[in-house]
């Protein structure tokens, strides 16, 4: 797949969590279709992909997306970057799927007729129109990221960023979300401990205690990420703690 | 879980949520204005009839709704028949009863994003102090994260009983704050990446 311009762009970018580095110094131009960011728990990743989506602002440097700062332009951020959370639950903010899913286009400014028209239509094409006055409580749990998705399309990203998009899901809804993924003209930005979600990708950026451990082709650090995991597994890695 | 709007789509559905808003305002208020509990029964009667023109799966889910008002019902009832005002009794259970069911009516019936447009437009004089979009957006809120806190709150009393042999009880009530706390750290933050309260 072919770049998609201009790109997100983070220059020195350094984010402290409570007194504790948690990215550091971090510069990074993302211009390609489909990257990962690959890392252990507590690696900087999540907090990397907050940043690009303007949920939090850095401690010092800039964070632009074709040219606008994500965390204070919020209007641009909204055409230009969606996210998709780990966790449904905390991502779905109405009672019912059709709710949730006009709230995004309304708050792009679509009035709540044309929002309507847009979710039927979504939910039509989709093969799911019966699930528009379904409660999000009756929906498994397959349904709710499908969902997530769904209104996270909606509103037409130009970026989608995607939290362990597959973590906690049977095999055969992982198969079909990630062959979705996979359709989307948008870019993607996912970010994941398992290496083998990002076999597809253009580039995988590793991160490790906030720093770019290596950014290349998925074929170069895969394996070497898998090796270095190896590796820490077979010492007492996980008695070690942070901070 | 809280499923308010009935699924079953029924001619009452295609109404202006403001319309039968201002029905039910008007309705309740004539129940009080009427006293004897012939009129009474026959305000409970029809409005029996209004549920069963939605059908029958329709009507069971409602009654399904209405049955935790039996221990009023019962209260109310003993207490007039133990002070021998039978009729006035009559009368105070079928006003109850018909008032909360005509209620339930309108919301079985009304999505509730429509029923959050009335507000938004009842509040409007309010604006300068509260702005109404984000009135009706604490009203979804509330409706959408008590399943969840519910759930929340379950998960941490399994939590306890695996490794307490006593019943949490009240001591599940700090842990389940803080979760609440977390979970609306999180629910910002997936509002503020939807565009905000605004």
């Amino acid at each position: 797949m072919s770049d998609l311009s201009p790109g997100i762009e983070l220059s020195s970018v350094r984010v402290t969590l409570g007194g504790r580095p948690v990215l550091d110094g971090l510069s990074l131009r993302l211009t390609e279709a489909r990257i990962g960011v690959l890392g252990r728990n507590g690696s900087g990743k999540t907090t990397l992909l907050r940043l690009i989506a303007g949920l939090i602002a850095p401690d010092a440097g800039t964070v632009r997306v074709n040219g606008a700062d994500p965390f204070t332009d919020r209007k641009a951020a909204l055409a230009l970057l969606g996210i998709l959370f780990q966790n449904p639950d905390h991502q779905i903010l109405f009672p019912t799927v059709e709710e949730e899913l006009a709230f995004g286009l309304r708050q792009q400014g679509a009035s709540a007729l044309e929002a309507d028209k847009r979710v039927a239509a979504l939910l039509r094409t989709e093969g799911r129109a019966h699930w528009a006055k379904a409660p999000v409580t009756s929906l498994s749990q397959g349904q709710r990221h499908y969902l997530c998705l769904l209104s996270v399309l909606l509103m037409q990203p130009e970026t989608v960023l995607l939290d362990e998009p597959l973590a906690g899901l049977d095999l055969p809804t992982q198969a079909r979300l990630a062959r979705r993924f996979a359709a989307l003209p948008q870019r993607l930005i996912t970010i994941t401990h398992d290496p083998a979600n990002l076999v597809g990708a253009d580039r995988v950026i590793w991160l490790e205690a906030g720093r770019i451990v290596a950014d290349a082709p998925p074929t170069e650090v895969l394996p070497a990420f898998t090796a270095e995991m190896a590796r820490i597994g077979e010492r007492d890695a996980d008695a070690d703690l942070a901070g | 879980m809280l499923t308010l709007t009935s699924p079953v789509e029924t001619w009452a559905h295609r109404l202006p949520a403001g319309g039968k808003l201002a029905v039910v305002a008007v309705g309740t208020t004539a129940l009080f204005l009427v006293g004897s509990p012939w009129l009474l029964g026959g305000a409970l009667a029809g409005t029996a009839l209004l549920y069963l023109t939605g059908g029958v799966a329709f009507s069971g889910s409602a009654l399904r709704q209405l049955w935790p008002l039996w221990p009023f019902v019962l209260i109310v009832g003993l207490w007039h028949i133990w002070t021998a005002e039978v009729a006035q009794g009559a009368a105070i259970l079928l006003r109850m009863v018909s008032a909360v069911a005509l209620a339930n009516f309108v919301t079985m019936t009304t999505r509730l994003s429509d029923m959050l447009g009335v507000f938004e437009r009842i509040a409007k004089p309010l604006s300068p102090i509260l702005p109404p979009r984000r009135l009706a957006l604490a009203f979804a809120l509330v409706i959408r994260f008590i399943p969840v806190m519910l759930d929340r709150m379950g998960l941490i009393r399994q939590s306890w009983t695996a490794r307490s042999p006593r019943a949490p009880r009240w001591r599940i009530m700090v842990p389940a704050t803080l979760a609440a706390l977390d979970d609306a750290d999180r629910v910002a933050e997936a509002l503020r990446a939807r565009g905000g309260a605004g």
